[in-house]
């Protein structure tokens, strides 16, 4: 089973690999994000880029949207391509199959999201030498969590939408609306909430810090991942799947 | 293993209001090629479909290798190969990438792979080309590549839906003779589907028709031809053929057509005449009537009046 998803995962990433080489598809526009999130950034927040508590909002995100594309890709683009009946005809089963793209596709966020840090980090350093600040390390492991937690919901919200989706079109276009609402969901409630709550819940998060906020955050992320990979793996049965 | 490869029995499936396999039954033997013929939408793949757990039987069941697909489809797809009704191939990567993906899939340790791998691309004439992404190889190297995929963990069985369509004449004789080879050779049951009569009468020790979901015809491509014949006559005679009397054979009410085949007369009649006033008017004009008998209906034309009974073959 885990050699399975190895093998499917692996696939994947040599489409994605090949993607890149060709320049195909959005292979420009991610050069384009490793300059802007990677050096223009950086120097525009100045030496104290790594402790701005906005990373902790553009990284998950950033992280996040390339594991969907990638989700979306790589469930619906099988059947819209025509190699998912063959796949399904092979010895893998339903759950190595999904599960390799969701490894491939997480695993392809964070990879992204690592080497932009890290490509930040020599940024800041390089220009300001000794007045770059550096990451704590438990604020690292922290933004390390709720990246890895924000892309696994992704990747299994994506893999849920597109499914039933006929085209890598229909289900980015679907699951765009759906991410939408699920990230202005959090602020949308807090919103509503009435005044006395709302100074509460402040004063408990400002004691969390941060770092807990992330750690909480993650765990909730994980949860749900989880609910709803298995949720996927039950509707993706063979003689179930309209193959199109 | 004993028994059949295949085992069909009492199989319906419908789709919504379509009923795409109707009653069939029937069993394919292990170590032949067997040939699933019948029009556009007659339900072959959904057939293929069926075996491979693909879909699920709407009543009846199958066993292939002895082995349930809709209870235990892992287990015969581990032990089955596919090349379905598309390619399958991933056209972004390169014929080599396509099939180490199977090869991975299919558990081959990594030195059998590679020589799996160089003896089948170059068998199909793909090896120089092996670094080349598939989006950009024509309809038939894809084909071929997908072929070879389909065969590549060498399975006992191989399910093939249309294998030579878009094969050049060359290809597709190569690939038949490699086929052949596998059931002859290796014991393999190979299963396919196929609009190309020819290649199935040569081919297929079995051949089963199917007609809009209907099994018409099951059995070898010369017992379907056997007991149908075309509607012609032949008559060996050993004097009293010539130009002449062919010429006026011609002219006779009820002949559409009269000429020499193979050292024979041969009569095509329309209805209305019978072949006792044939023979009299033959002796009548001196010609020593040695033999005479129906002529045999080709395999393109009993397959013909299998899928469309209105055609001209007759029981
Ligand atoms: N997924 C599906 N949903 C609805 N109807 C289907 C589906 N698959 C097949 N059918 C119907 O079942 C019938 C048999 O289709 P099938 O694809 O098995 O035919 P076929 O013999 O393979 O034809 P061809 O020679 O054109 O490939 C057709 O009427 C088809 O429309
Ligand atoms: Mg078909």
């Amino acid at each position: 089973m885990i050699r399975d998803t190895w093998t499917v995962a692996h696939k994947e990433w040599m489409e994605i690999l090949d993607q890149f080489m060709r320049f195909r598809r959005g292979g420009w526009s991610i050069l384009l994000v490793v300059f802007f999130l990677g050096i223009f950034v950086p120097l525009q927040l100045g030496p104290g880029w790594a402790n701005f508590a906005v990373m902790f909002f553009y990284w998950p995100f950033l992280t996040s949207s390339m594991t969907s594309t990638i989700v979306s890709d790589s469930v619906a683009g099988e059947r819209e391509r025509h190699t998912l009946e063959t796949l399904l005809s092979t010895r893998l089963s339903d759950a190595s199959i999904l599960l390799g793209k969701v490894l491939a596709a997480v695993l392809y966020g964070y990879a992204f999201a690592l080497s932009n840090l890290a490509i930040g980090m020599i940024t800041v350093h390089v220009r300001y030498g000794d007045r770059a600040e550096s990451m704590s390390a438990e604020r690292f492991f922290a933004l390390l969590a709720l990246l890895g937690a924000s892309a696994f919901f992704v990747a299994g919200l994506g893999v849920l939408v597109s499914l039933r989706a006929a085209t890598v079109r229909q289900a980015q276009q679907l699951f765009g609306v759906i991410l939408l609402v699920a990230t202005m969901l959090p602020f949308g409630l807090t919103q509503v909430l009435p005044t006395e709550m709302r100074e509460r819940l402040a004063a408990a998060t400002s004691d969390l810090g941060i770092e807990g906020i992330a750690w909480w955050t993650s765990a909730a992320c994980a949860a749900l991942a989880v609910v709803l990979l298995t949720v996927a793996i039950r509707r993706f049965r063979r003689g179930d799947v309209d193959l199109g | 293993m004993t028994g059949p490869a295949i085992r069909v029995h009492d199989l319906v499936r419908d789709f919504r209001n379509v009923r795409a396999l109707d009653h069939v039954t029937m069993d394919v033997p292990p170590g032949i090629v067997f040939g699933f013929l019948g029009p556009n939408g007659a339900g072959k793949t959904t057939l293929i479909r069926v075996l491979l757990g693909l879909a699920k039987p709407t009543s009846g069941y199958v066993e292939v290798l002895g082995r349930n697909p809709a209870r235990e489809g892992d287990a015969v797809r581990a032990s089955t190969g596919a090349l379905l009704e598309h390619h399958g191939l991933y056209e972004r990567l390169s014929a080599r990438q396509n099939l180490e993906f199977f090869a991975r899939i299919w558990r081959m340790p990594r030195h059998t792979r590679d020589t799996r791998i160089h003896e089948l691309l170059s068998r199909f004439g793909l090896w120089e080309r092996r670094e080349e992404v598939v989006g950009t190889w024509s309809r038939g190297m894809k084909q071929r590549l997908a072929v070879a995929r389909a065969v590549l963990h060498r399975p006992p069985l191989v399910f093939l839906d249309e294998p030579t369509a878009g094969l050049d004449p060359v290809a597709s004789a190569s690939l038949r003779e490699e086929l052949a080879r596998l059931a002859s050779d290796e014991g393999v049951t190979v299963f396919l589907t196929t609009h190309n009569l020819a290649e199935a009468e040569r081919l297929c020790a079995l051949v089963g028709v199917v007609r809009r979901g209907m099994l018409t015809g099951f059995g070898t491509p010369d017992a379907l031809r056997m007991g149908r014949h075309s509607g012609a006559i032949l008559v060996t005679a050993s004097a009293g053929v010539t130009d002449a009397l062919i010429e006026a054979l011609g002219m006779v009410e009820g002949v559409a057509l009269a000429t020499r085949a193979g050292g024979d007369l041969r009569i095509e009649v329309r209805n209305g005449v019978t072949t006792p006033d044939l023979v009299r008017w033959l002796a009548a004009q001196g010609v020593d009537i040695e033999e005479v008998r129906p002529e045999r209906a080709t395999f393109e034309e009993a397959f013909l009046s299998l899928v469309d009974p209105a055609s001209g073959t007759t029981q």
